[in-house]
Order: structure tokens, then C-alpha cells, then sequence
């Protein structure tokens, strides 16, 4: 059942904030509403004590995308039919473009934002792994700060994150990567379309001509708690020869990983062989160099 | 196809379908009356509990509740069903599936009164919980239904020839057991219904989703003790049914009908996605074991069946689903000895009733599975082993019936499958490609090195058959009859109307074409009324694929009843000679002798200024059948269609996804009425039939259902099925409208047992469990959550 909520339509950001300033567990930002409406619907813990919905749509300052020489700005309430609109996106990040494309549906799309992705932070999030491999970094506002930390720091738990009551996730900052990074997106849904991920990775390369590994970022969503990155691999993996057998001895490493973080659950007996197939033959990806 | 039609067998856009696209048709919940009320239902969180006390007594005085609705209220039966009463409108005794409703709040507004359900104090004793169908005939297993004295729902046995003499003269012996899995029709628009009384006397109108207007009459008049004709029942345009619309809505507005009268206003009971999975009944799981005796030349001499249905709590339709299983068991193939016994038992887990197939896609995947086996066995290919046992004219069925009197078109439509997809030689060359199956080591989750597959060896292609036959309308269930009423009017225009309903399944554009074809006006000037159980008459329910060959049979019949006296009035008026042959095409009557005569139009103004009746109730009565229920013989149906779907599926054999390549399904209905709808059949009872098989399933913790929404209960999209190509072999029949029988339910029961026998042909391994999801293809498991809990919702 649908509870009984006020919604208001701020119009600058500052008004948002002042409003949220008031810090009370029964206000909610809403900008796509596509877990926050069905969350309500559903009788979600989560917002139980929600009455107050606060639409940050008409707020200039949480949207639009900007490129600039160094990085992009993407505002909190842009929607992934917007990302999927912008070319420059498609061809600088094309492992975000690419997960951006799996999400839902259509009519998810045109009204889900990437904020909302993360601010959420279900397990199976599918832009996660990609913003964290591309070491992005969110802007986070209230009435008396403004701080900027990486996404990799904001997430903390299934559902949880470090975003105060008060606060706005205002901006999403992707550094614009060196063009020797090369990799790919992988998710592994019950279907093609519509679909809760079983499994993603994202993996980003910069393999040089020796096929000694430079640099490599891993990710991964929906087989760990939340979203998140594999500093350990990647320690391991930079200098190393990119070739089969190492491939094989990573998907091995990133099995062991995600066991000793997950433990053993209920999915577990398919989910871990699948996770390292897939994860080797992602890695296969990034030998050519 | 008979060239002389003039729009038989043609493409004509539904009636219906402009204002179902742009959002004009008016379904259920969109119909609203002064002072109506809502109502909701309350229930316990058990599977199966005694109800002690229930105490209102907190929310009796609230603003919100207009009423409280509970068994007591009943001024008829307390309980029904469709073929045996035992399902209660009201628990107020026991519960004895999480779905069960003890009472209802009615009241101005849903919101106001969900907050008080849980203020109601429901005393109440937990019994123990039966979940596994095969306990249930244990001797010391919990009755769910006591009365009954037992947990049988019904038995059917077949026994045709010897059996053991059968299996002692064969050469090999092949045993298996196969599963199917509860699944959800999954209709787009959920269960909605209004019941207005309608004065002191009247009795009370129904208006909803309702697929069955007569039988949802017959228990809604059953629970107000009313007699019939006070009960009115509307069809609302409907969002899809596929058998689901039945028990549940016939429940449903019996609550909505008690309430109604009770309070003396129009109540609307509407249900959100999660309650109407949690209540709605479901496709049966079966367990099937099978063990057919064969010699070495592919002839088979023996099959022993047993089949377990789950009926869950009700017996709803569990007979006639399970009688249509033990007649098709065998699948369309002559042997000269059977025993077969079919069994449904309760449970505690959701019911089971009516679902598109109807006891036949279970023992189909069973069947087309075992005969391919058979065939890998005895080095033959698919088809072959199926031409050796298939039906052809004058086969003697599993029930002893001798197939005759229509075209036998089994081979015909199993060899138009292979010519068209080229099946034998793909099926060889992909049997070559040996798959490398991943072999995965229980003592270590880790993957060792021989073990990985590269990017490029994921895909392996697999093609497969299925074929079937199947029994035509009710069979030996009942008596089987269609009314329709056709009326026209002094301008030459027409109202039609059937007393079988519009489910989605195009069959108001069908009856119109046969209209259309009988009266050779243009099926613009036919007008399709709705269906109300106040002006057609009863014509049974809308079920079993028998709209076109019943109900188009009582169209034909109404509409030749017109045309007979207009072909008198003209020959009269125009003063023809008594053999003359008058014919009516493209809006006008025309003469063998004189040519045109006069449009259609201008016969009707004469018709009409001599006072003559220009309107009809058609009637068409299907043959006798004959059934005996303790040797399973008899002529079980009085036609059959046939079958044959070969799927072509891409297999990732790393993740175990299954991809639809190309579905070929060719079918037999007879004469195609309408060529888009029977095109729409295809596309639409494939689409569904490949989500039986590769993704959907309803799973219970202890009765209580997990995916009450469709984000976890998985139907396909238009992404996960790439080519459907529909083929249609027009047999001759004697019986239906110019030979036109059926075809909704053939495309649904063949496509799962077609996927299944690609997949195998694809890994070189067998799969016994639908459905073929991830984790059964790569691994043969199924795997589930701990609990029903949702990690979203904490």
C-alpha cells in the first residue's frame, strides 16, 4: 500500500538544503523514485518513518552533464536515458555507457538517475563497479558543508551509505581516464532485459606493448555485499604479464576474494564457478594490449 | 484453404485492439459508481492453522470501516469450487494455505482500512504443514482437508493391453522421472471486480475480470442463495486470463456480491501484483515417471505412467486438468499397451487449477524428452522415432479411440517442421560438436585451470522437437455447447454477440469474420456487444481452445438462420425460381439466374417493412463423447488438432543462459479464421511457453511464495526470443465453423519440451527439471534463497 507523503518541488538548491537542514528522519530526497517509490509501496523498512519527499528534479545545481579538459560532471538527478544521450560519454567511458544500456527498462531508464544508483546501493547496482573503476568521486552538499569523497569511501554497507540526512549527493566527478585504459563491462541478469543482476564486473586495463600490466581496476556488484573494488588483485596483477595463465590464476584469486568476503550463501555453488569463467574471459579481453 | 472466401483466412485487425492501444477500453478498475465502497482482506501469516477467535473489537467503531464482511454473512454456500466445494469464501475456520482470506474490511477507502487489519486479533492454533506432494498419501500425513478423508484429490488409471506382457517382449527397458514447476499465468492486469446491487429484488450485477461469466454466476448465486437470473454477471475488457481468471474471480465476486447486499452499495475488491500471486491459483507441478518398452527396429510396445499433480489447498480444477493428462499422456503415439495412472493431492501450498495447456505441457516435456532418449539410444534422429510411433489414420489412442473422420496430420506437420529448419542434418552436426560440460568439483569452489573456457567457445547451438495431439474443446468434462445471438438491424448492420468470452485471444474479431463470411457484409457494419450473462445464453466456459470451434460454430449457426430467411424473402420478392442459388458477398445478394439483385441494405428495409424477424440465437452442440472411469477408455474427444514446434537455442555453456534463436511451430487448427489472430496465438503461446520452459518459477518456503512480483518472477521480454515463425497445415474437419477447430492452447504446451530436447542437443547432457534456468543447465540444481525475505525491504 502506498502510505500518505507530502512531495514539494524545490527549485534551488539552497532552498533543498535548508529544508533538509531540519535533518528529520521523515524526509526523502526523490529524484527518479524508481526504489524510493516502490520501497513505499512495499513497506521497506527503510522508509517507514518517510512523510516528506523532497523532489530535487528542478534543482539547476543537481543537473546537467559538463565535460571539462580533466573530468566530467554529472548532476544528481540526471537520468541514464540522459547518459545515454551524450556521446561524448559513449565514446570517454564507454564501460559506464555500456552498463548505463543493461539498466531495466526503457521507462526505468528515463526516470532513474546514477545518484540514485549508488545512494541506494543495492548489491546488484549496475553503474557501481564502473564508477569505481573509473575512480569516480561524488560532491556532497548540506546548509554548512560541501565535501567531495570517492565513491569507493561514500559506500558502506547493502543499503547503507555515508550520506547524512541533511546532505544532497550534488555532483558525480569521473576523471576523464588516460587512453591506454581499455577493458569492458560484463552482467549476467535471469534474462536479457529487465533484470536484477546476478552478477557484474568491470575491468579496466593499461596493458602496454610487453603485455606488462601498467595498471588494472576491478569490480565487481552483486556477488559481494555492495559494489566494490579489488585492491588486493590489483596490487598483484600491476607488472605482471598479461597473458592466459595469469588470467586463470586472477579468476582463481577473485573466487578465493569474494569468499572470503561473502562466505559461502545460498547462490554460492553457481555464482562462484560463473564469477571467475566470466572473469577470466573478461580479463582475455585486455591481452591484445 | 477454400479460395471462395471472401474474408475467412485473412488478416483482420482485432475489433477491440485501437481502443486497448490507446488506453480507451475500459477494464474493471476503471468502472466507478456512486457510493461505492472498497474492501480488503485479511489473513494470518500461516500456511495451515485453526482459527479459534477473531476479534474486531479494536477497529469495530473506526471511522474507516464501513462493514466487516465474514462467513457469517453468507446467506447461501460457504464453500464451492468449480467441481468440488471445497474451497471456503471465507476461512473462518482454517486456514490451510498462506493465501487464504478470513474476513474483510469494506469501507470508503483501501488506505483507510489496510492500517486496521493489523489491529484485528486473530486467536488462532498452528497445525502442522504439508509442503512435499509426494508425503501426501502417507499414512500419517496431515489432512488438509479432513472431510475428505484422505489427501487424494482424484485418480485417474488407463489400462490399455498387458503391460508386463508389453515390457517382456522388448528389447530395452528406458526408465526416467521428470519435474515441472508451479508457475504463474502472470496476466498483465490484475484481479478486479464491482458488485452492485441492483434494487430490493433484482438480486446483484457483477462487473470484472472475469473470464468464465457463467461460472462465476452459478457461485456467486450458490453463496446468495439467489436463483440464477438474479445474478448478472459483465464482462469488463479483460488483461489477460490464460485460465487464471476463473475460481479466484468467481471468489472474489462472490465476496464483493455479499458485501454488496449487505451493505446495500456497489463494492469493488481489487487486487495489487502481490495479492494476486499470494491468492490467484497456478499451473500444477507434476512429478512424472515414465518407463517405456521399446524394441531395437523404434517401435514402442509398452509405457507405464505415473504422474503426481500438486492440487495445493483446492481441488479447484485438479480433476479435469489431471483427466486431460491421463487421455494425452502417452503423447501422439500408437501403443498397444499402457498403464497409466494420474493422481492429484492436496497440499498445503498455493491451489492449482486452469492454466493455457491444462494438464498437458507436464507430461509433453515428459514424452518428447523420453522419445528423444529413445531415439539418441537406438542411434535414430528425432524424427524418426516419432514417424515409426507417431498417429496416423485410423492409430488407436492410449483411451482405445480410433483416430478418423478429420485429417490425422501428425507426420504432415512433423515433416513440415524438419523440411522448413532443415532439423535432421543441424541436429547430427551439433551432436558432433562435442560440448565441453563444466565438470565443477564440490571440494573446491575454485576453478582449476583445464577448467576455464575461452570467450570464444561459450556458445553451443542445439535444435529440438516436441509434438503433440490434443483433444478438441471439453471431451468427456461435460456437456459441450455454444449459444450466440446475432441481430439485424433495418439498415443492414449487425449486433453479434456469443456467450463465450473475450479473453485477449482475438475471438471477438473471429466471430465477426464468420459473421462477416456467412452474411457477406463487411466486418466493419458487425457490431460486437459485450458479454453478459443477462442477454446470451450459457455457453459454458471459455476454456479448453474451444471459442473458435464451439463459438464459431453458434455464430455460423445464428448467422445462416438470418441469411436462410433472407435467401426466401428474396426469391419471393425478386420472384426467382425456387433453385435458384442466391449468394451474399461484398455488401449485396446476388442471383445464379438474374446476377446482383440489391445491396444487403435495401433486403434488410424489405425484410424489415414486412415485419419479419431478422434476428437468431445460434446454437452448436459438440458430438457425444464416451469415458470409463476405471479403464481410462473411451472416445475421449470428438477431434484432435496436431503439432510440432522445433526450437533453436544458442547455450552459454559458462553461465548456463539459455538464448531462443528461432522457434518453428507448426500447427493444424483447421481452418485458420483469422490469419493475425492465429498468428498472435503463436507468437504469444510461444513466448509463454518458452518462459515455462527456460525461466519462470513460483518457489515456496513452507507455502509461503517467494516472488510475489515480476521482478523476481521472470516472464520473457521481446529481447529473449529472437524468430517465431508460424506455419499452419489446414486439415479437413467435419466438425467447427467450415472446419476450424483449435489452436490457443498447441502453441503453449509443445515450446518447453522443444527447448528442453534443443539444450540436450546443444551440451550433450539431459535436463529432467523445467525449468532450464541457470543453475539447472549448468550444474542440474535448482537453487533457493534461505527464506522469502527481501534484502531491499530491511
Amino acid at each position: 500500500m502506498m502510505p500518505r507523503f507530502e512531495i514539494i518541488f524545490p527549485d534551488n538548491l539552497s532552498d533543498a538544503l535548508s529544508v533538509l537542514s531540519s535533518g528529520h528522519e521523515h524526509m526523502q530526497i526523490i529524484a527518479g523514485g524508481t526504489d524510493v517509490i516502490t520501497g513505499l509501496g512495499q513497506g521497506s523498512n527503510r522508509f517507514k518513518n518517510t512523510k516528506m519527499l523532497i523532489d530535487i528534479n528542478n534543482i539547476p545545481e543537481v543537473n546537467g552533464i559538463e565535460i571539462g579538459r580533466e573530468k566530467i560532471s554529472i548532476g544528481g538527478a540526471v537520468t541514464f536515458s540522459d547518459i545515454l544521450q551524450s556521446e561524448f560519454i559513449e565514446r570517454s567511458f564507454p564501460l559506464l555507457w555500456k552498463s548505463v544500456s543493461t539498466i531495466g527498462s526503457v521507462q526505468i531508464r528515463n526516470r532513474a538517475t546514477i545518484a540514485g544508483n549508488f545512494v541506494n546501493n543495492a548489491p546488484c547496482a549496475d553503474t557501481v563497479p564502473v564508477l569505481l573503476v573509473y575512480n569516480a568521486t561524488i560532491v556532497i552538499e548540506s546548509m554548512s558543508s560541501k565535501r567531495e569523497i570517492s565513491l569507493y569511501e561514500f559506500l558502506s554497507g547493502p543499503y547503507k551509505t555515508k550520506l547524512s540526512r541533511n546532505e544532497i549527493v550534488t555532483r558525480i566527478n569521473i576523471p576523464i581516464p588516460n587512453k591506454n585504459l581499455n577493458g569492458d563491462f560484463y552482467k549476467l541478469g535471469r534474462r536479457r532485459a529487465v533484470a536484477i543482476s546476478r552478477i557484474t564486473l568491470a575491468v579496466l586495463a593499461d596493458v602496454n606493448s610487453e603485455s606488462k600490466i601498467n595498471e588494472i581496476r576491478i569490480a565487481s556488484g552483486a556477488v559481494t555485499p555492495i559494489g566494490t573494488r579489488f585492491f588486493d588483485l590489483e596490487k598483484i596483477a600491476k607488472g605482471k604479464k598479461a597473458d592466459d595463465q595469469f588470467f586463470k590464476d586472477m579468476a582463481g584469486k577473485l573466487g578465493e576474494k569474494i569468499i572470503e568476503v561473502t562466505g559461502l550463501r545460498w547462490s554460492s555453488e553457481y555464482k562462484l564457478p560463473v564469477v571467475q569463467q566470466v572473469f577470466y574471459q573478461l580479463l582475455k579481453g585486455i591481452e591484445r594490449g | 484453404m477454400n479460395k471462395g472466401f471472401s474474408v475467412v483466412g485473412k488478416s483482420v485487425i482485432r475489433e477491440d485492439g485501437i481502443d486497448k492501444v490507446t488506453g480507451k477500453a475500459k477494464f474493471a478498475d476503471d468502472y466507478k459508481f456512486d457510493g461505492m465502497l472498497h474492501a480488503v482482506m485479511l489473513r494470518i501469516n500461516e500456511a495451515h492453522a485453526r482459527i479459534n477467535s477473531v476479534d474486531f473489537l479494536e477497529i469495530e467503531n473506526n471511522r474507516n470501516v464501513f462493514s466487516i464482511i465474514s462467513s457469517a454473512d453468507i446467506p447461501g454456500a460457504k464453500k464451492v469450487g468449480m467441481i468440488k466445494n471445497d474451497q471456503p469464501i471465507f476461512c473462518d475456520e482454517k486456514v490451510v494455505t498462506p493465501g487464504d482470506v478470513i474476513a474483510m474490511l469494506v469501507g470508503e477507502s483501501e488506505d483507510g482500512l489496510r492500517p486496521l487489519l493489523s489491529k484485528i486479533k486473530i486467536d488462532y492454533s498452528p497445525l502442522p504443514v504439508l509442503n512435499d506432494p509426494k508425503k501426501s498419501l502417507d499414512k500419517d500425513a496431515v489432512l488438509i482437508h479432513p472431510e475428505a478423508g484422505s489427501n487424494l484429490i482424484i485418480h485417474h488409471p488407463l489400462r490399455k493391453g498387458d503391460i508386463q506382457k508389453g515390457f517382456d517382449e522388448s528389447d530395452e527397458i528406458l526408465e526416467q522421472t521428470y519435474t515441472t514447476q508451479l508457475i504463474e499465468h502472470a496476466y498483465i492486469e490484475p484481479e478486479a471486480v464491482i458488485a452492485i446491487p441492483q434494487g430490493i429484488s433484482q438480486g446483484v450485477k457483477i462487473i470484472g475480470s472475469i473470464q468464465n461469466p457463467f461460472s462465476c454466476r452459478r457461485i456467486v448465486a450458490a453463496v446468495l442463495n439467489l436463483p440464477l437470473a438474479k445474478v448478472r454477471v459483465q464482462q469488463a475488457h479483460l488483461g489477460g486470463s490464460f485460465g487464471g481468471k476463473d475460481d479466484t474471480m468467481a471468489i472474489l465476486a462472490a465476496r464483493a456480491a455479499v458485501a454488496a447486499l449487505k451493505t446495500g452499495r456497489p463494492v469493488k475488491i481489487r487486487y495489487s501484483r502481490e495479492e494476486s500471486i499470494l491468492e490467484s491459483y497456478k499451473r500444477h507441478p507434476y512429478i512424472l515417471d515414465y518407463k517405456a518398452g521399446y524394441m531395437k527396429n523404434g517401435k514402442i510396445k509398452a509405457i507405464k505412467i505415473e504422474l503426481l499433480a500438486d492440487g495445493g489447498a483446492y481441488t479447484s480444477m485438479s480433476p479435469f486438468v489431471t483427466w486431460r493428462s491421463v487421455v494425452q499422456a502417452t503423447g501422439p503415439y500408437e501403443i498397444e499397451n499402457v498403464h497409466t495412472d494420474v493422481r492429484a493431492v492436496y497440499t498445503n501450498n498455493p491451489y492449482t487449477g486452469a492454466m493455457r495447456g491444462f494438464g498437458s505441457p507436464q507430461p509433453i516435456f515428459a514424452q518428447e524428452s523420453l522419445m528423444d532418449e529413445i531415439a539418441l539410444r537406438l542411434g535414430m534422429t528425432p524424427d524418426e522415432i516419432r514417424r515409426i510411433n507417431g498417429y496416423k489414420v485410423g492409430s488407436v489412442t492410449a483411451t482405445g479411440q480410433t483416430l478418423k473422420d478429420h485429417d490425422v496430420n501428425l507426420i504432415t506437420v512433423l515433416s513440415t517442421a524438419c523440411e522448413n529448419t532443415d532439423f535432421a542434418k543441424k541436429w547430427k552436426n551439433n551432436l558432433k560438436k562435442k560440448s565441453v560440460a563444466l565438470e565443477l568439483s564440490k571440494d573446491s569452489p575454485i576453478l582449476k585451470d583445464d577448467q576455464f573456457i575461452r570467450p570464444d567457445d561459450n556458445i553451443k547451438k542445439g535444435i529440438g522437437l516436441a509434438l503433440s495431439f490434443r483433444g478438441c474443446s471439453l471431451g468427456a468434462e461435460g456437456m459441450d455447447a455454444s449459444a450466440a445471438y446475432i441481430s439485424i438491424q433495418n439498415d443492414g448492420s449487425v449486433y453479434l454477440d456469443c456467450g463465450l468470452a473475450e479473453n485477449g485471444q482475438g475471438l471477438r474479431t473471429t466471430y465477426t469474420i464468420i459473421a462477416s463470411e456467412v452474411l457477406g457484409v463487411s466486418p466493419d457494419k458487425i457490431i460486437y456487444l459485450e458479454l453478459d450473462t443477462g442477454i446470451t445464453p450459457d455457453s459454458g466456459p471459455t476454456v479448453a481452445s474451444r471459442g473458435t470451434i464451439m463459438g464459431g460454430g453458434a455464430v455460423k449457426n445464428a448467422a445462416e438462420t438470418v441469411r436462410d430467411k433472407l435467401t426466401a424473402l428474396v426469391k419471393e420478392e425478386f420472384k426467382l425460381p425456387a433453385d435458384d442459388i442466391i449468394s451474399f458477398t461484398d455488401n449485396h445478394v446476388h442471383s445464379e439466374s438474374e446476377g446482383t439483385l440489391a445491396s444487403f441494405q435495401d433486403v434488410c428495409k424489405i425484410a424489415s417493412s414486412q415485419g419479419m424477424n431478422l434476428s437468431a440465437i445460434g446454437w452448436y452442440k459438440g458430438p457425444n463423447v464416451h469415458w470409463d472411469e476405471e479403464t481410462g477408455q473411451g472416445d475421449a474427444y470428438f477431434t484432435y488438432v496436431y503439432g510440432c514446434q522445433v526450437a533453436e537455442v544458442s547455450v552459454n555453456i559458462s553461465t548456463g543462459e539459455v538464448y531462443i534463436d528461432k522457434i518453428t511451430a507448426v500447427h493444424d487448427p483447421g481452418t485458420v479464421i483469422n490469419r493475425l489472430g492465429a498468428e498472435g496465438q503463436v507468437f504469444g503461446g510461444v513466448t509463454q511457453g518458452a518462459g515455462y520452459g527456460i525461466f519462470e518459477e513460483v518457489t515456496t518456503d513452507k507455502g509461503f511464495i517467494r516472488e510475489l512480483n515480476f521482478d523476481t518472477y521472470t516472464i520473457p521480454t521481446s529481447k529473449d526470443i529472437s524468430e517465431i515463425i508460424p506455419i499452419f497445415v489446414e486439415g479437413k474437419e467435419s466438425y467447427g465453423p467450415w472446419g476450424a477447430k483449435s489452436l490457443g492452447e498447441p502453441t503453449l504446451e509443445l515450446t518447453a519440451a522443444a527447448i528442453s530436447n534443443a539444450v540436450c542437443n546443444a551440451l550433450g547432457k539431459r535436463l529432467f527439471n523445467l525449468p532450464l534456468n541457470l543453475e539447472e543447465v549448468l550444474l542440474n540444481i535448482k537453487l533457493r534463497p534461505a527464506d522469502t525475505k527481501r534484502g531491499s525491504l530491511v
